[in-house]
C-alpha cells in the first residue's frame, strides 16, 4: 500500500508513453538462454552464503549460553565452506572440456587426463564438496539434539 | 600423476547424500521436537522451519545426484541430461528458500528476545514478588504474634482497669462533653442510692447539691484539666446528702478537644458525722467538767445557806414576814441544789447504782405519769414496744429522769398544736448488740443551729422560767454514762418509705447485757456506783 501510493500516476502514464513510442524494444516477453540457470543457482550460492554469514554473526552477537548454538556457528562455518567449494565448482566446472574426463569402461572408470592443470585438481577438489556439507550437517544434528537435551532438562528442573 | 580416478569423488557424492539425507531428518526431527515442547518458543519455531527447507534442499540435492550417480552408472546418460535442469532448478529454488528461511531468522531472534526479556522481567518480577511474600508472610507472622501479645496485655490491662472500675469501693465515673454521666461504677450508684441493674440518666448537675460547687468543679477542670480532693455534697435519689472527697481529670481526645472527664469520689459523710459526734463528745466533756466543778464549789455555800436559813426558820414564827423569807431562801436554795445535782448527774459525778432492767418496763411507767398532762393537750400517745426486748444495765431512776425529760421535751413542742403524736417504740438493733428507744413528736421539728445545741447545759428555746435547759444536757450525761448515745433526728425521715415528715425523733441507744454475764452484772449492779 505505501508503495502504491509513493508511485504516482503520471509516472506511469509516462512509461506507458514511452513503450508505445518505441514498440520494438517491448519488454513484455523474454527469453531465457542455457547460461541463465548457472548464474540463478550461483547467485543463490551468494544469498544463501549472505544468509549464513547473517546468521552467524547474529548467533554470535546474541551470546546465547547454550552449547548448542555454539555447533550452529559450526554448521555455519561448514555450510559457507560448502558453497564456496560449491560456487567454485559451478564455476570451474564451465573450463573443464569433454576430454578432459574420459570412462574407459563405464561410468565409474572415469578419470581426469593429464595433464592435470590446477583448473583440473580444482575442479577435482571441488567435487569432494561432502566433506563440508556432511561435517555441516552432522553439527546442525548435534545443535538440535543439544538444544533438545537443554529444553527437556531445564522443563524437568522447573518441574 | 598421469591422470585422477573420479571413483572417490562420485563414491564421496554418493555417501555424503545419504548421511545428509540421514542427518536432516534427524535434525527435522529434533527441531519437531523442540517446537513441539515449547510452542511458544519463536526460536524453535524458526529451526524447525530451517530444518524442514534443508531436509527438502537435502533431499533435493542429494537425491538428486543419487540418481545422478545410478542413472551414469547404469548407462543412461541421456535420462540424466533430461533430470538434471530440473534438478538444479529445484536445488535453486530451495536453496533460496534456505537462505530466505534464514534471512527471516532475525525475525525468530527478536521475538525470542523480546520473550526472553519478558521471562527474565518476569523473572525477576516473581522473585521480587517471593521475596516480597515471604517478606510479608514473615511480618505478618511477626504481625500475628504482636497482635496476639498486645491483645492480651489489653486485655490484661483492660480486666485489671475493669476490676478496679467495678470492685472499688469509692465512687468512679465517667462523662461526656455534654457533662451527662455515661458510666459509674456499682459503687458509685449504691452511694447515691440508684439501682445498679438500672442506672438512671443522670447529669452532673443532678448529683451536685450545690451549684455553686458544680461550678468550681467547672471551672477546675476547664482551666486546669483536674480537680483534687475537692470536698462537695452529692445528692442522692432520696434527696438526702452525702459528703464527697472528688478528684476528677479531664479528658481529650488527639485534637486536644475537651471530650468529657473521669473521677473518684469518696464518702465522707460517716467520717464527716463521726468527727462531728467526737467534736460535740468533747464539747460536752469540758462542759461537764467545767458544771462539775462548779457544781461542787455551790453546793458547799448552798448547804450552808440551807443549813442556816432552817435554823433560823427554828427562831422566826412562819407567819411573820422573816419566816416567809426564810422559806423563800429555803426553796430557792433548794431549787439551787437541784440544778447543781442535775449538773452533777450529766457530769457523770451523781451516785448511781446499776440493775438490769427492762426498758418496756420504765417507759411504761413513765408513759403512766405522764399520759394524764398529754391528754390534757390533745397529744396522743403511740406505744410500740418490743415484747422480747433485751435487757440492759442502767439506773432504773436516772432512766427514768431521761425518758420524762424527752417526753416533756416533747409535749413542749406540740403543746401550741391543736393536736399531736408521740410515737413511743423500742426495739432490739439488728446486731442484737443494743436495744433502741424512739421518742418521736409530730411538732415542728428544730433548726439545725438548734440540733446542734440542744445538749448543751443551760440551752434552751423555752421562755424564761419555764425551764433550766438541763433536761436534754442531764438525759445526754446519764446515757453517755451508761455507755450509751443519744441522737437526735429532725425533720425525720421514715424508714420504710423514705419519706421525710416534720417532727424530732430521739433514738436512745444502750448497750446489751451479755446474756452470759447476766447473774455477774447483777451482783455488781447492786452494789456498784460509778462517781
Amino acid at each position: 500500500m505505501i508503495l502504491f501510493r509513493k508511485i504516482k500516476p503520471k509516472y506511469c502514464l509516462l512509461l506507458l508513453a514511452v513503450f508505445f513510442i518505441f514498440p520494438a524494444h517491448a519488454q513484455a516477453l523474454q527469453s531465457h538462454t542455457a547460461p541463465e540457470g548457472l548464474y540463478v543457482h550461483q547467485l543463490a550460492h551468494i544469498f544463501f552464503i549472505a544468509a549464513l554469514c547473517y546468521l552467524f554473526w547474529d548467533i554470535r552477537r546474541s551470546s546465547f549460553p547454550e552449547k548448542g548454538w555454539r555447533f550452529l556457528q559450526l554448521f555455519c562455518i561448514f555450510m559457507l565452506l560448502w558453497n564456496i567449494v560449491a560456487f567454485t565448482g559451478h564455476w570451474v566446472g564451465d573450463f573443464i572440456l569433454p576430454g578432459d574426463i574420459i570412462q574407459e569402461s563405464g561410468y565409474l572408470s572415469a578419470r581426469m587426463t593429464a595433464p592435470l592443470t590446477p583448473t583440473k585438481l580444482l575442479y577435482y577438489f571441488t567435487k569432494l564438496d561432502h566433506v563440508f556439507s556432511v561435517p555441516a550437517i552432522l553439527c546442525l544434528y548435534l545443535c538440535l539434539r543439544s538444544l533438545y537435551l537443554g529444553a527437556f532438562k531445564s522443563e524437568e528442573e522447573g518441574k | 600423476m598421469n591422470s585422477l580416478p573420479m571413483f572417490p569423488t562420485d563414491f564421496t557424492d554418493m555417501a555424503g547424500s545419504l548421511i545428509i539425507i540421514v542427518f536432516s531428518f534427524l535434525s527435522l526431527q529434533y527441531a519437531y521436537l523442540l517446537t513441539k515442547k515449547q510452542p511458544d518458543n519463536f526460536l524453535w519455531g524458526f529451526l524447525f522451519y530451517f530444518c524442514m527447507t534443508l531436509a527438502a534442499f537435502a533431499v533435493s540435492r542429494a537425491m538428486g545426484h543419487l540418481v545422478k550417480q545410478v542413472l551414469l552408472i547404469s548407462g543412461n546418460t541421456e535420462q540424466w541430461k533430461t533430470l538434471a535442469p530440473l534438478a538444479g532448478g529445484f536445488n535453486t529454488l530451495l536453496m533460496t528458500s534456505l537462505a530466505a528461511v534464514t534471512i527471516y531468522y532475525h525475525k525468530g531472534i527478536e521475538g525470542y528476545r523480546a520473550i526472553e526479556e519478558k521471562a527474565k522481567s518476569l523473572k525477576a518480577a516473581n522473585k521480587e514478588l517471593q521475596q516480597t511474600g515471604s517478606k510479608l508472610h514473615e511480618m505478618n507472622a511477626h504481625l500475628e504474634e504482636m497482635v496476639e501479645n498486645r491483645t492480651k496485655e489489653l486485655s490484661a490491662s483492660e480486666k485489671k482497669f475493669r476490676n478496679f472500675f467495678i470492685n472499688s469501693k469509692d465512687m468512679v465515673y465517667f462523662c461526656d462533653a455534654d457533662n451527662r454521666l455515661v458510666n459509674m461504677n456499682a459503687s458509685g450508684l449504691e452511694m447515691l442510692g440508684y439501682a445498679f441493674g438500672e442506672p438512671p440518666r443522670l447529669e452532673l448537675h443532678n448529683i451536685f447539691y450545690n451549684e455553686d460547687a458544680l461550678d468550681a468543679y467547672f471551672e477546675e477542670i476547664l482551666t486546669r484539666g483536674f480537680v483534687e480532693d475537692l470536698e462537695v455534697e452529692f445528692k442522692k435519689a432520696d434527696g438526702s446528702i452525702i459528703y464527697v472527697l472528688l478528684s476528677a481529670n479531664a479528658i481529650h481526645n488527639e485534637d486536644g478537644e475537651f471530650t468529657g472527664c473521669e473521677g473518684i469520689a469518696k464518702d465522707l459523710t460517716r467520717l464527716k458525722t463521726m468527727m462531728a459526734q467526737l467534736a460535740a463528745s468533747e464539747k460536752m466533756a469540758s462542759i461537764g467538767q467545767m458544771a462539775a466543778g462548779v457544781a461542787h464549789e455551790i453546793n458547799t455555800p448552798l448547804g450552808v445557806i440551807l443549813g442556816y436559813a432552817q435554823l433560823l426558820k427554828d427562831d422566826f414564827p412562819a407567819d411573820t414576814e422573816v419566816g416567809e423569807s426564810l422559806k423563800a431562801i429555803e426553796r430557792q436554795t433548794k431549787a439551787c441544789q437541784k440544778i447543781v445535782f442535775d449538773l452533777l448527774n450529766f457530769s457523770r459525778q451523781s451516785e448511781s447504782s446499776r440493775e438490769d432492767t427492762s426498758l418496756n418496763k420504765i417507759i411504761s411507767e413513765v408513759i403512766a405519769v405522764t399520759e394524764h398532762s398529754l391528754s390534757m393537750d390533745h397529744i396522743t400517745i403511740h406505744k410500740s414496744l418490743a415484747p422480747n426486748l433485751d435487757t440492759v444495765t442502767a439506773d432504773t431512776e436516772k432512766l427514768r429522769q431521761v425518758f420524762i425529760n424527752l417526753i416533756n421535751n416533747a409535749h413542749y413542742a406540740m403543746e401550741d398544736m391543736t393536736s399531736g403524736d408521740l410515737y413511743i417504740s423500742t426495739r432490739n438493733s439488728n446486731d442484737s448488740k443494743e436495744v433502741i428507744a424512739t421518742f418521736r413528736d409530730t411538732g415542728h421539728g428544730m433548726t439545725d443551729a438548734i440540733r446542734q445545741n440542744i445538749f448543751e447545759p443551760f440551752f434552751t428555746t423555752k421562755p424564761v422560767g419555764k425551764g433550766t435547759g438541763l433536761g436534754l444536757s442531764v438525759s445526754y450525761g446519764i446515757i453517755e454514762e451508761l455507755e450509751g448515745k443519744i441522737d437526735v433526728e429532725s425533720p425525720v425521715i421514715e424508714t420504710e418509705s423514705g419519706d421525710t415528715t416534720p417532727g424530732t425523733a430521739f433514738h436512745v441507744i444502750l448497750p446489751v447485757v451479755p446474756k452470759k454475764q447476766h447473774g455477774i452484772t447483777a451482783s455488781h449492779s447492786e452494789t456498784g456506783r460509778f462517781r
